[in-house]
C-alpha cells in the first residue's frame, strides 16, 4: 500500500495555471475523489499523478519519493479510462496479461493472476472473447481488472462511470468502492457527479478554477462546505440571509446562533439543505414560517417542494411523501436551528 | 409474399447508377476481352475467325513473357514496400504530429497528384538521365566517374512509381491512425509499456487496416502502371503493361495481347487474395 503526497502542485500551458498550486496527502489504502465542473483541474491532476502530463512546479510523492520526473510506464499505477480504452485486437486475457508481460512474469503466474482477477469482478469464462463482444458494464470490469491485475501502487480513476446508463453506475458505484476495500488500494476518483464522489469516498477534494475549495469526508463536504460554490456544487442547497446580532441570525425559521467571529451587523449567508426542513400543516401549531406550497415534484421516495415564504422568497424543500401537500396549499416550515451553517458574509 | 416490397427495391436504386456504369465500362470490356484471348489471331486484321487456347500456350511457352510478369511482379512488390517503409513515419506525423504543420504535410503528400503523369515522368527523365541533374551533379563534384544508371532500368521505374504511388499509401494508413484512440496508447503506457512497445504492440497492429488498404491500392496501380514504366524504361526494361500495349497496338495482335493482359490481372489478383488472407483481421469482423 502507498500513501501518496501532493505537494503545491501546479500545471501551467501558458494560459494561466490550470492547478495552482494544489496541495493532498492520500493515506494508504484511501479512497479519495476529485471532484468538481469540467475545467477546473482534476483530470490534469490526475494526469499529472499518473504522469501523463508533466508538472510545472510541485512534487508528487508515492511513499515519500518524488515521482515527478519518473516516465507513466516506471510509476507503477493502474489506469482505468472514462472509454475504458480496452485494446480492441486483444481478447479479455490478452488485455490482462499487457501489463503481466511488461513486467516479465513467467507465464504460468499470468495465467493464476489472471484467473484470480476475472473471479474478482465476475467474469470467468469470458476471457476469449474481444472487447466488442461485451456489454458496457463488463468492458468496465475488464478495465478494472487489468489496471488491477498488476498490482499497482496506486488506481487512478477518471470518469470511469460516465457512459454507463444511470441503473448500471449505482450498481457499479458499489462494486468498484466493494473491490477497492477488499483489496485495499490507494485510489484517487476523478468525477463531476456528487454523488458519485459522496457514496464512494473516503474523502472528496472540491475543485473549482485549478484550486482546491475543500478537502473532507463527504458528511463534512455536504453539511460544512467551506463557501456558497462547494454548497451549491455537492446538492441543492437553500441560502438564508440574516443580519448578525449577538453571535444570532434572525431568519424567516426563528432565531439562527452562528459560531465563528462574525462581526455585529454583518449580513451573513447560511446553507439550509432541502431534506433539513420539515413542512407541517398550517394548523399544526408548531413553530415555523408560513409559506405557501408553489409547486412538487414526487420521485417515489422523495418528494421536492418549491415554497413561497411570506416575505416572497423561495425554498426548496425535500421530504417523505408521507404526508402529501397539493399546490397552492398553505404550511408550515420547522427548521432546526443546527442545521444551518453559515457560508460566510455576503460580499 | 411475392410482392415486390419498397424496402428491398430502396438498396438497389441506390446502388444502381454505379453498377450500370461499371457494368457497361468495366465487365462487358472484361467479358470482351476474355473472349478476345481466346480468338485466333488474323492476318492483317485484329482476329481471325475461330477461337484457340493457342494465345496461352504462346505465353506459357515463351519464358520471356513469363519473366516480364515476374519483373512487373518484383516491381509491384518494391514499390509497394518502399511506399510503405517510407510513408507510414508520415502518416503518422499527419494523424498525430502538431496541428500546424498538418496542412502544410498534407498538401505536400497529395502534391505528386497534382500533376500530370506525362509530365511527371518527363520530369523524372530530365532528374535520372545519363545527362540529367543527378547524374550531372555527382560527376561535377567529382563523388562519380561515369553516371551512374538510374535510367532505363528497374531502379528508375521503382523512384518515379513510388513518387506517383505514395499519397495511396499514406492517405489509408493515415485515417487508420487517426481512427486509433489515443487513450488506447496511454492505457499501454500506463500498464508498463514504453513509446516503443506501445508503438509496436497497439499502434502498429489497430493501424493494419490502413496499412492492407494502401499496400493492396500501391501493388495493383504498381502493375497496371503504362506512361511512368513506358518513360522511364524505355526500350530496355518493359513491364507487363508496356508489353500488352505493344501486343495490342504496335504489333496488332488483339487476341495474344488480351491473353497477356489477362494473365497479369490474375497473377496480381492472386497475389492480393494471398495477401488479404496473410493479414486477415479476427479482431474486427
Amino acid at each position: 500500500m502507498t500513501e501518496v503526497s501532493i505537494e503545491k502542485l501546479t500545471k501551467d500551458y501558458g494560459q494561466g495555471p490550470a492547478v495552482n498550486s494544489i496541495s493532498i496527502r492520500i493515506a494508504e489504502g484511501e479512497f479519495i475523489s476529485l471532484l468538481g465542473p469540467s475545467g477546473c483541474g482534476k483530470t490534469t491532476t490526475l494526469k499529472m499523478i499518473a504522469g501523463f502530463e508533466d508538472a510545472t512546479a510541485g512534487a508528487i510523492r508515492f511513499d515519500g519519493r518524488d515521482v515527478v520526473h519518473v516516465p507513466v510506464e516506471k510509476r507503477d499505477i493502474g489506469m482505468v479510462f472514462q472509454n475504458y480504452a480496452l485494446f480492441p485486437h486483444m481478447t479479455v486475457e490478452k488485455n490482462l496479461a499487457f501489463g503481466l508481460e511488461m513486467r516479465k512474469i513467467p507465464k504460468d503466474e499470468i495465467r493464476t493472476r489472471i484467473a484470480k482477477v476475472l473471479d474478482m469482478v465476475q467474469l470467468t469464462g469470458y476471457s476469449e472473447r474481444y472487447p466488442r463482444q461485451l456489454s458496457g458494464g463488463q468492458q468496465q470490469r475488464v478495465a478494472l481488472a487489468r489496471a488491477l491485475v498488476i498490482e499497482p501502487k496506486i488506481l487512478l480513476l477518471d470518469e470511469p462511470l460516465a457512459n454507463l446508463d444511470a441503473k448500471l453506475r449505482e450498481e457499479m458505484r458499489v462494486f468498484i468502492r466493494d473491490l477497492q476495500r477488499r483489496v485495499g488500494i490507494t485510489t484517487v476518483y476523478v468525477t463531476h457527479d456528487q454523488a458519485e464522489a459522496m457514496t464512494m469516498s473516503d474523502r472528496v477534494v472540491v475543485m473549482f478554477g485549478g484550486r482546491i475549495a475543500q478537502i473532507g469526508t463527504p458528511s463534512e463536504i455536504y453539511e460544512r462546505p467551506a463557501n456558497l460554490e462547494v454548497a451549491e456544487f455537492v446538492g441543492q442547497v437553500n441560502i438564508i440571509r440574516g443580519k448578525v446580532g449577538n453571535r444570532i441570525v434572525s431568519t424567516a425559521f426563528g432565531d439562527v446562533p452562528v459560531s465563528g467571529d462574525f462581526a455585529d451587523g454583518a449580513e451573513l449567508m447560511l446553507a439550509l439543505r432541502p431534506e433539513a426542513l420539515e413542512l407541517l400543516p398550517i394548523h399544526s401549531g408548531a413553530t415555523g414560517a408560513p409559506a405557501k406550497v408553489l409547486s412538487s415534484y414526487y420521485s417515489g421516495s422523495l418528494v421536492d417542494y418549491r415554497l413561497e415564504l411570506a416575505g416572497g422568497a423561495v425554498v426548496n424543500v425535500q421530504t417523505f411523501p408521507r404526508t402529501r401537500f397539493a399546490d397552492g396549499d398553505q404550511v408550515l416550515v420547522h427548521a432546526p436551528a443546527e442545521r444551518f451553517w453559515p457560508l460566510g458574509t455576503v460580499a | 409474399m411475392n410482392v415486390p416490397s419498397r424496402k428491398r427495391l430502396g438498396p438497389l436504386l441506390l446502388i444502381a447508377p454505379a453498377a450500370i456504369l461499371l457494368g457497361v465500362f468495366l465487365v462487358l470490356p472484361y467479358l470482351n476481352i476474355v473472349v478476345m484471348s481466346f480468338r485466333m489471331p488474323g492476318q492483317g486484321t485484329p482476329y481471325g475467325p475461330g477461337f484457340t487456347l493457342g494465345n496461352y500456350g504462346k505465353f506459357f511457352s515463351d519464358f520471356f513473357y513469363v519473366q516480364q510478369v515476374i519483373n512487373t511482379l518484383w516491381i509491384g512488390f518494391l514499390t509497394t514496400f518502399i511506399c510503405l517503409v517510407l510513408g507510414y513515419p508520415v502518416a503518422w506525423q499527419l494523424a498525430r504530429g502538431a496541428s500546424t504543420f498538418r496542412a502544410l504535410g498534407y498538401a505536400l503528400v497529395l502534391s505528386p497528384l497534382l500533376v500530370g503523369i506525362v509530365i511527371r515522368s518527363y520530369g523524372w527523365t530530365i532528374l535520372l538521365g545519363n545527362n540529367g541533374i543527378i547524374n550531372r551533379t555527382l560527376t561535377g563534384w567529382g563523388l562519380i566517374d561515369g553516371p551512374l544508371p538510374l535510367m532505363y532500368n528497374a531502379l528508375g521505374i521503382i523512384i518515379a512509381l513510388v513518387h506517383v504511388f505514395l499519397p495511396f499509401m499514406i492517405l489509408p494508413i493515415m485515417s487508420a491512425i487517426q481512427g486509433i484512440d489515443p487513450s488506447l496508447e496511454a492505457a499501454a503506457r500506463s500498464l508498463g509499456a514504453s513509446k516503443v512497445t506501445s508503438f509496436r504492440r497497439i499502434t502498429l497492429p489497430l493501424s493494419l487496416p490502413g496499412i492492407q488498404a494502401g499496400c493492396i491500392l500501391v501493388f495493383v496501380l504498381s502493375l497496371s502502371a503504362y506512361v511512368t514504366p513506358s518513360l522511364i524504361g524505355g526500350l530496355r526494361v518493359k513491364t507487363m503493361a508496356v508489353t500488352v500495349v505493344d501486343a495490342l497496338i504496335d504489333t496488332f495482335q488483339w487476341p495474344f495481347g488480351s491473353a497477356l493482359a489477362l494473365m497479369l490481372s490474375v497473377t496480381g489478383a492472386i497475389f492480393v487474395v494471398i495477401f488479404g488472407r496473410l493479414t486477415v483481421m479476427k479482431w474486427k469482423a
